[in-house]
């Protein structure tokens, strides 16, 4: 029964276990001024993970391990070094964070929710999805509502809880019906037995639509979107960075996986997802337009590139799959650059409003192109990454026809240039009044400046070169079922 | 007329008469001791049925771990006879309507579909025996066991998560 492919398979969550239980034990040990260290160390065992993880557990032909439960492949690898990338990010932002950075246990609950996002790229079982999902969401929520002596953030915490344990009750009735169906938890069966069954296409819409609601909520599409706004803003900031993107990408991997294996023969669900990727962006966007809190822009411009990336999966084809995966890509490295920015902002003067960041580029230059990378490349702008994932995504819809779908899709970019834009306009062009900038600097301790070059990089060579990234995501989508 | 027939008729009079007892006390703590016998003796109703694992955990789990906590947290916050609260208006009739459905669904079920099913069948003398029990446990740590481990994180994370949540900060 047992080969050494099961314990590669599950390597990086291994390590990310064996990180947590060592901070777990290690953290208390430690005096109160050095706490923040714990920072250091989880960052660390991240990058050690993710270079441990890329040098031996890299996939060779698909295969499923544990008895049915996992799928060994570059879908879900890629994935996780995705979460483990956005995570360690995370982590360096935490760092000077006045309530998560001194406290051992917010790492630990980092760490936790990403073993739960690595387990939710690699599930091929629904009752090892759910407790994935599972798994990734009880941190999160813990995470949200962190800061207890804050209202909004408590608000945050319980508003996620709640909206979360909805869902995904909707969700496991969902996966209840497709094995009273099937009488199977294997997604691979799972999709033949649905196919040789009985036709059922009304029950199984039902389901789909079951299934939509719980990962609707994942990657907070509309009609499933109340909470975003409200959590992110709420939430610690490298919190909400994560949650808009990981835990996104997360649910995009499973919504993925779950749509192509079981529902292949079934035509129906593309044309729902066209509808709701065509909601999700147009709301997310006109709904961004009036915002004045920073954070809250980033929330209803998270929702929008959902709805961009939705465009990939409504392709319904390998392009398309390729599209989202370097999508989610692209979009995590620059969401959390924007994410770092506001937060290395915000640190010093207390203030996510967007008038208040007049005058950044002359008190923080660096900062200033920063957020000038950031929100070019939401904007898709060349030569960020964010204007590459956008073309290949659009490419994806007009190779299969979907030009209504694409035209959609631009049109909400143009307008989504106006409130990126508009954000820069302060940064760049506005000053402060009647002060002078030089003497309010906005100094950046070393996580962040790290962390903030390795995003900026990172943003600009996903779009200048963007062969081999392309090539990995077409890797990955190849190898998805 | 079988023992087992005996026995079943005396537990089911138990069974229903515990949960109209745990229904229709005042006093929360009868309830949920109403509760427990209950359990139990649905846990021998699974024994006859030929289900020991089911039986063993029912009475743990439920009777055993679950029922004792909330007996804690009633006598805890005091809430042994909680004053009537306010209850919706129409409420009593709407839950007796939705109990009719639920009977009348049940007997249609049963009424229509009984030739066809039939009475299930007596599990045969394997799964009587504790042998059922290895077949759970190879399952359980064969082909769940990822599942089975990631639980217990899970179950860990929950934990730290709730301490983090309830912990008040010194002097602050």
């Amino acid at each position: 029964m047992y080969t050494p492919t099961m314990l590669l398979a599950i390597l990086p969550e291994i390590l990310l276990l064996t990180l947590g239980v060592i901070l777990l034990v290690v953290e208390p040990f430690w005096k109160a001024e050095n706490r923040r260290n714990a920072g250091w160390l989880t960052f660390g065992g991240l990058l050690a993970a993710l270079l441990i993880s890329l040098l031996f557990a890299r996939p060779a032909d698909p295969q499923t391990v544990f008895g049915g439960m996992l799928r060994y492949d570059w879908y879900g690898f890629f994935f996780k070094m995705m979460f483990l990338f956005a995570a360690a990010a995370t982590s360096l932002f935490m760092m000077d964070h006045e309530k998560l950075g001194r406290r051992g246990e917010s790492y630990l609950l980092l760490l936790a929710t990403t073993l739960g996002m690595c387990l939710m790229a690699s599930s091929a079982d629904l009752v090892m999805l759910y407790l994935a999902i599972e798994t990734t969401s009880i941190p999160l929520y813990v995470l949200s509502g962190f800061m207890l002596d804050d209202k909004a953030s408590t608000e945050a915490g319980f508003k996620y809880l709640l909206y979360g344990a909805v869902t995904s009750a909707i969700l496991l009735y969902g996966f209840s019906l497709l094995f009273g169906f099937t009488g199977t938890t294997n997604l691979d069966t799972l999709g033949n037995a649905l196919a040789a069954g009985p036709n059922m296409s009304g029950l199984v819409f039902g389901v789909i639509l079951l299934l939509l609601v719980g990962l609707g909520f994942k990657i907070s599409a509309v009609p499933f979107h109340f909470w975003a706004p409200d959590v992110y803003q709420g939430a610690p900031t490298p919190v909400a960075g994560f949650l808009s993107t990981a835990s996104k990408a997360a649910g995009f991997a499973v919504l993925l996986r779950l749509f192509f294996a079981a529902f292949p023969g079934f035509a129906s669900w593309p044309s729902i997802l066209a509808v709701v990727a065509t909601l999700t962006m147009t709301i997310g966007n006109l709904l961004a337009l009036p915002q004045t809190n920073l954070k809250r822009l980033l929330a209803y411009s998270s929702i929008a590139h959902a709805g961009y990336a939705l465009i990939g999966v409504v392709a319904f084809s390998e392009l398309g799959r390729a599209s989202v995966v370097f999508y989610l890509l692209a979009y995590i490295a620059t969401n959390l650059l924007a994410f770092g920015a506001v937060m290395a902002f915000s640190r010093i003067t207390g203030s996510d409003d967007i008038k208040d960041f007049s005058g950044l580029s002359r008190r923080s230059p660096w900062l200033g192109l920063a957020m000038l990378a950031a929100f070019l490349s939401l904007a898709g702008m060349p030569p960020f990454g964010g204007f590459v994932a956008k073309v290949i995504v659009f490419a994806a819809a007009v190779d299969k026809g979907l030009y209504v779908l694409a035209i959609i899709g631009i049109l909400n970019s143009i307008i989504a240039v106006y409130y990126y834009l508009n954000v820069l306009k302060f940064v760049y062009l506005y000053r402060m009044d009647g002060e002078n900038e030089e003497a309010h600097p906005i100094p950046l301790t070393r996580p962040y400046a790290i962390a903030l070059v390795v995003l900026a990089v990172g943003v600009v060579l996903l779009g200048t070169l963007f062969g081999p990234w392309f090539d990995w995501s077409n890797l990955a989508a190849l190898n998805l079922f | 007329m079988s023992i087992d027939l005996i026995l079943f008729l005396i537990l089911a009079v138990v069974a229903v008469a515990t949960a109209l007892g745990m229904l229709l006390s005042k006093n929360a703590v009868y309830s949920a001791l109403f509760l427990v016998l209950n359990f139990a003796a649905i846990a021998v109703f699974y024994l006859l049925l030929g289900a020991p694992f089911i039986a063993i955990s029912q009475v743990t789990v439920y009777a055993g771990a679950i029922m004792v906590l909330f007996l804690f947290v009633i006598m805890l916050l005091g809430a042994e006879t909680l004053a009537p609260s306010k209850v919706l208006r129409g409420q009593g009739w709407a839950a007796f309507g939705l109990a009719v459905v639920l009977v009348a669904e049940t007997v249609y079920l049963l009424v229509s579909r009984h030739a066809a099913v039939g009475v299930i069948a007596r599990p045969d003398a394997f799964l009587n025996t504790m042998d059922s029990l290895r077949e759970i446990g190879k399952a359980l740590f064969i082909q769940y066991l990822l599942p089975f481990e990631v639980t217990s994180i899970l179950l860990l994370v929950a934990m730290v998560g709730a301490i983090v949540l309830t912990r008040r900060e010194k002097g602050g």
